[in-house]
């Protein structure tokens, strides 16, 4: 950009870059691995944090009470902490500003990757796409369909895969690039 | 090289980033709580209730608190002559620093039987964790759905959460009271 590429910056430049995107990866690694014991990473999963909670009693719409019987095995043994609204909000604004932030970081390091203009703005904008869509599902499975659980597995992978290719190629430039003489 | 560099991201990064709720920490799951807190009970119903909205009205008058679920559910215990033996409700309070869940037992005239803390998240834990050794919860044995909840001793964070806590236990006493024993003696 402008004829500043990452294979011409100085050392320190160099491995201030690297080690911003080591942290990231390995961020993103925790993350994940959070993300796959406090939830789980499958749609399904997703949905019984986030969908409402449905009747066990038969309940219809409209109707002012219900009663069914049980059998204690049907009752869960694993932690039930639902995502309900405030911790939506309040999760919403935390990660809507901290993968915003990320994203940007990560895009001002790949801006600085010759590369044509085309694939360049794609692959930049995923990781700011995926956190809209990742965010934005998490309010679709609540208030428009537990279906939608899906948008959010889909907003986590397009964030991961934008990290992967932004990663590739600058670790790519930064080390691997012969500046031509 | 660069094969094995981009290879080795795709394999650290692969997977989808969803990691937007701080682990929980359980301490009894809901089929524990309900066994423990109806023990005596040869069979066990689930009743749902939906307030009305005099119902909710009066809730929020008393405690400053609006019940704002759909329905809420009691788990209710039957003894071999279907007597209640009781009902569990699980309540959640959002904080900042997460959620703190309670399992209430209430007996079947409302009083509070038992209270349990069933899931908190690993934050609160340490502040919650103060309250229960000390017998914190079984202070609310045989208090009556409109009786004082007052909030625990000691230093702030376990004296916030003892509050959250009571204030838990008063709402289930209080959507028992509601949903239930008014509604089967009117």
């Amino acid at each position: 950009m402008n004829g500043i590429y990452l294979s011409r910056l100085p050392l320190s430049a160099k491995v201030f870059c690297t080690l911003f995107l080591v942290g990231i990866g390995c961020g993103a690694l925790a993350a994940f691995t959070q993300a796959s014991t406090a939830v789980g990473i499958s749609p399904s999963a997703v949905q019984e944090s986030l969908a409402p909670d449905l009747p066990m009693a038969g309940m219809r719409h409209g109707e002012m009470s219900g009663e069914q019987e049980i059998d204690l095995g049907q009752l869960s043994r694993e932690a039930k902490v639902w995502m309900r609204t405030p911790l939506l909000i309040q999760t919403s604004h935390t990660h809507l500003f901290g993968q915003t932030l990320i994203a940007g970081l990560l895009g001002l390091i790949f801006l600085f990757v010759p590369l044509r203009e085309g694939p360049k703005a794609l692959i930049v904008s995923l990781p700011f796409v995926g956190t809209l869509i990742d965010i934005g599902g998490m309010w679709a499975t609540r208030f428009v369909s537990p279906s939608l659980s899906i948008l959010v597995i889909t907003g986590g992978t397009l964030f991961a895969l934008g990290y992967v290719l932004i990663a590739a190629f600058s670790m790519h430039d930064l080390w691997l690039r012969k500046e031509a003489t | 090289m660069t094969r094995r560099l981009v290879l080795l991201i795709c394999a650290l990064a692969a997977a989808p980033v969803l990691a937007h709720i701080t682990p929980p920490v359980l301490l009894v799951s809901d089929r524990d709580a309900v066994a423990n807190l109806l023990a005596g009970s040869k069979r066990y119903f689930v009743r749902e209730v939906r307030l009305t909205p005099a119902e909710r009205q009066a809730i929020q008058k008393e405690t400053g608190w609006s019940p704002e679920e759909d329905f809420y559910r009691f788990y209710i215990g039957r003894d071999d002559q279907q007597h209640d033996v009781g009902a569990v409700t699980f309540l959640t309070e959002y904080t900042i620093h997460g959620p703190v869940r309670v399992a209430v037992a209430l007996a079947p005239d409302g009083t509070v039987k038992a209270a349990a803390v069933a899931e908190v998240s690993e934050e609160t834990y340490p502040w919650v964790k103060s309250l229960i050794d000390r017998g914190f919860l079984a202070s609310f044995a045989g208090r009556g759905a409109h009786a004082s909840f007052a909030s625990a001793d000691g230093s702030s964070m376990p004296r916030f959460y003892g509050r959250i806590i009571g204030s838990l236990v008063q709402r289930a006493a209080l959507l028992y009271e509601a949903g239930v024993l008014k509604r089967d003696h009117p």
